[in-house]
């Protein structure tokens, strides 16, 4: 396999707001000024369109099609992953694999959703007969059912969940593309003391949702070296799992596709967690970063907090931990919210974060989780490693 | 002291079946608590599939009924719902497990939040619902 032999050559991201007062295309065409502006590329540049899913485009089968046509993109690669909050992350790969492929050159990776705005959301799976029912709100109840859980066979200080809603809220401070609403400062004592919403559950163990968006371009390697572009990022190891376990009636929801999907894109980066310079994981609840150290190897099964106890995830300490904020301190941008975590990765490993810059930029690793089933944890799960180091 | 809702004042209809699920729901209607079985493995199944998730044949799958005393898997206290529900929290969503392999989910039944814990023993408590059906929930065994 070769992704690594594509190249990202530009991010974008705009600012994530509690209700956008502007159309999901306005923020898409956004971001590709903002790439073009970035690359020099001309619009025709760009032969490929990768799309994560989007609540706002979930009504609409034809969502890829409409949003290059919307933005008058021609193309000879056109897609929509649909893999819930895996999906930036997925096209991300997806577009590679495009590339690699001579499907196409150059890849708009584009991550854009005005869930708040305008939802055309109609979901089709086991919810509505099945959990609505019973008064399930979604993703909290399901997490309470997984934090449960997870005190019941490891012990859980719930104190050192605090600490990483603390860290990710001081990239936030730091970040000022997170909504603002959620950029000031908290305490320990405020991610303890923060309402319950699904027992044991917290109102600062959640995201909130929001509207945004963020971008990547994508190229093949030999065209960026062409361009002469100074500032590349390259994939060089990513995983994939949907269905986990998904055979078997009961498995212990404390284990992840992580697992699997994390392993996969350790062996073809070469790397382990413990060369890991930065960790961009997917973050909808705190408890999922948690298990996630787990399922990736920096520390073993069950002794995530005792992990989190002997480190500091500030973008200063030894392992920055979501830098921006993550998305339940910048604000989850509906299905395209795995993206804010994506490009928070590249901005770092390109130099460019700024006030909360970290030091060791040789890699990245960056996670997605996607899907709420049945008394599981999560339908995919997703690992990427990138390097500026070509 | 926290009380919690037992739910059983809320208004709710059984949701619209699938038609695979559908033979549960029937089975309701006479407090009957049907699960598919696939006879290729001798394995229990929840949710209802449309196919086997352990072999993919459907020809192996029947509806056996169980008799659904089990223990807690894990819960969550919700305080935060949507309606009907919204304004009646707090009340509990358990995952039960069953014997025969499978876990099925419910509300609670007169469980207080202080005897609520993984490894409780419940059993069915079948609450009517308007159109015939009746809802799974669970009580103390």
């Amino acid at each position: 396999m070769a992704m690594r032999d594509t190249a990202i050559v530009a991010y974008s991201e705009v600012k994530t707001v509690q209700k956008s007062d502007r159309d999901v295309w306005e923020i898409g065409a956004e971001i590709l000024e903002d790439l073009l502006n970035k690359t020099g590329m001309e619009k025709g540049e760009i032969d490929g369109l990768c799309l994560s899913s989007s609540t706002t485009g979930a009504g609409n089968c034809f969502w890829s099609q409409s949003t290059a046509d919307q933005l008058a993109l021609e193309v000879d690669f056109c897609q929509t992953v649909d893999i819930g909050g895996c999906s930036p992350t997925g096209a991300l790969a997806r577009a590679a694999v495009a590339i690699d492929a001579g499907l196409c050159e150059t890849v708009l990776c584009l991550f854009a959703d005005t869930a708040v705005r305008e939802s055309g959301q109609r979901q089709r799976h086991y919810q509505q007969e099945w959990t609505v029912p019973l008064g399930v709100l979604g993703p909290p109840t399901s997490f309470g059912f997984i934090t449960s859980r997870y005190e019941h066979q490891f012990g859980l200080d719930y104190r050192m969940l605090g600490k990483l809603a603390v860290a990710q809220r001081n990239g936030a401070v730091l970040n000022e593309l997170a909504c603002e609403k959620l950029r000031t400062p908290i305490t320990i004592d405020d991610y303890m003391n923060s309402r319950m919403i699904a027992d044991p559950v917290r109102l600062l163990d959640s995201v909130m949702p929001c509207d945004g968006g963020s971008g990547l371009i994508v190229t093949s390697r030999k065209n960026a070296e062409k361009k002469g572009y100074t500032k590349a990022v390259f994939p060089i190891g990513y995983g994939e799992k949907t269905s986990y376990q998904f055979s078997q009636n009961i498995v212990d929801v404390t284990d992840t596709g992580h697992m699997p999907a994390g392993a996969k894109a350790y062996k073809q980066a070469g790397l382990t967690a413990q060369d890991i310079n930065s960790f961009h994981p997917y973050d909808d609840f705190i408890i999922a970063i948690l298990i996630q150290m787990e399922m990736l190897g920096f520390c073993k099964k069950g002794q995530g907090c005792d992990y989190v106890r002997e480190h500091d995830f500030n973008f200063n300490g030894d392992l920055p931990l979501n830098t921006g904020g993550g998305q339940i301190s910048v604000g989850q941008v509906g299905l395209a919210g795995g993206g804010t975590n994506l490009v928070e990765a590249v901005r770092q490993l390109f130099g460019e974060g700024g006030a909360r810059q970290v030091k060791n930029t040789n890699n990245a690793l960056v996670t997605g989780i996607g899907g709420i089933p049945f008394n599981r944890n999560w339908n995919t799960s997703v690992a990427m490693i990138l390097t500026p180091n070509g | 002291m926290i009380t919690v809702n037992d739910t059983l004042g809320i208004e709710r209809n059984a949701p619209a079946a699938r038609s695979f699920s559908q033979p549960f729901w029937d089975g309701t209607k006479e407090k009957k608590l049907l699960v598919q079985f696939d006879t290729s493995v001798g394995k229990y199944q929840w949710l209802p599939r449309a196919t086997s998730r352990f072999t993919g044949r459907r020809s192996v799958l029947e509806w056996r009924e169980i008799k659904g005393e089990g223990e807690v898997y894990s819960h969550t206290l919700v305080y935060r719902a949507r309606p009907p529900f919204q304004g009646k929290e707090p009340f509990f969503i358990a995952i039960v497990t069953l014997p025969e392999g499978v876990q099925i989910a419910g509300n609670t039944v007169g469980i207080t939040k202080e005897e609520m814990k993984i490894g409780l023993k419940v059993k069915p408590y079948w609450h009517p619902l308007p159109d015939g059906y009746n809802m799974l929930m669970w009580q103390k065994a």
